[in-house]
Order: C-alpha cells, then structure tokens, then sequence
C-alpha cells in the first residue's frame, strides 16, 4: 500500500458487482491502472480519483483516506 | 471507449510488458557480442554494423515514447498511454539517465588508464541507458499487470 494512503477501492467495487475492467471502461483508463491502485502500488491523479469517485457514486474520501 | 477497447489495450500492455525487456536484452547481447568481435577488417561492415546499432536504438526509443500500437485506435492508443503507463515510462527515463551518468562517469574513470574512443564511449552509454530504461519500464508494466 502506499504510504500514508488508505484506499477501499477494491471492497467499494465488489459491492457494486464490478469486474476491473467494467470499472476501467466507466473511467476511461486501463484495467492495469484500476488494478494498480487496487494493489496501492500507483497513487491516481486528482482527477482520476474523482472519476472513480463519481463512478462508484461516493464521495473521494469514501475511496481514499490518510493513514494516521 | 468499449469493454473490448479495455481488452485490447489490456492484452496489448501485457504484451509490449514482456516484448520490450526481451528486446531490450537482445539489444544488450548483440552489443557485447559485436564489442567482443573483430574490427577494422572491414571499413564497410563495421559501418553497416554502427548503423544497424543506430536505427535499433532509434526503434527502440521510439517503442518507449510512443508505447507501440500505432495501427490501432485511438482509444486504444489512449488506454496504452494512460496515468500508469506515463508515470513508468517516466520512472524508465530516470533509470536511463542515471545510467548514462553513471556509464559516462565509469569511462570517464577508465580513460584515465586506457584509452577509449569518443564513438565508442557514447556507443556504450546510449546502448546502457535505452537497455536500462526499456528493462525498468518492462519490470513496472509486468509489475502492474500482476495480481489482477
């Protein structure tokens, strides 16, 4: 995971009954990226967060969140 | 963008993951095997070798600028291209050039004891530092496709 960054990308997708690549296709980028992010190897841009966000319809905190 | 756009781009950077370092090493063996052969027997040969060394090393770069697949579309293209793919193509230019200072320091140190020609000097770092971006960015991409 990368440090500092809490990420629930992966649990908020499953709830939804989203495969990677339904999730990449909605955002518009590569399901190596969802995966990246997923794993917390990558840490997205400020506006791919926010597409994520909109995508799994919640707020970008609900996703991404500071390790304290 | 379509769900088979994101499985075409998908099976292409799994793809261009493994085939750049492979051609990064074939890059490297032909080099060392060429470094290690005769020279000077032949004026003409050893031109033809120094410039197939140049178009390779030109192809080579231009596969890690533009990430390959320019007979697909655009979506495509933007999908091979994506935040991921810039921020290790990015991290593969820093290894390069890092190598190249290194090399460049290396020969810098070996000159000092043993003369080295300045084609050759510049053949060995270009050569170091496209094998050494072309690996890292392969080891990131493989990196990201896995666990998926």
């Amino acid at each position: 995971m990368a440090e500092g960054l809490g990420n629930r990308l992966r649990d908020l997708r499953a709830e939804r009954d989203l495969t990677q690549a339904a999730l990449a296709e909605m955002v518009g980028v590569s399901r190596k990226t969802i995966n990246t992010v997923e794993n917390g190897v990558f840490i997205p841009s400020t506006l791919l967060a926010l597409r994520l966000a909109r995508a799994l319809g919640c707020p970008v905190e609900t996703i991404f969140s500071l390790e304290d | 963008m379509t769900g088979s756009d994101i499985d075409t781009a998908d099976r292409l950077s799994r793809r261009r993951a493994k085939l750049l370092p492979a051609l990064a090493i074939l890059f490297l063996s032909g080099q060392v095997i060429y470094a290690l052969g005769p020279h000077g027997a032949s004026p003409s040969v050893d031109q033809l070798k120094v410039a197939a060394w140049l178009l390779w090393a030109a192809a080579l770069l231009f596969l890690l600028a533009t990430g390959g697949g320019p007979f697909r579309s655009r979506e495509v293209r933007a999908l091979m291209d994506d935040e991921t793919t810039r921020e290790h193509r990015g991290r593969a230019y820093a290894v390069g050039f890092w190598i190249a200072v290194a090399t460049s320091m290396g020969i810098y140190l070996l000159t000092a004891f043993d003369g080295v020609k300045p084609r050759e000097a510049l053949h060995i770092i270009v050569t170091a530092a496209i094998a050494g971006a072309l690996l890292t960015f392969g080891y990131l991409e493989h990196r990201a496709h896995r666990d998926g």
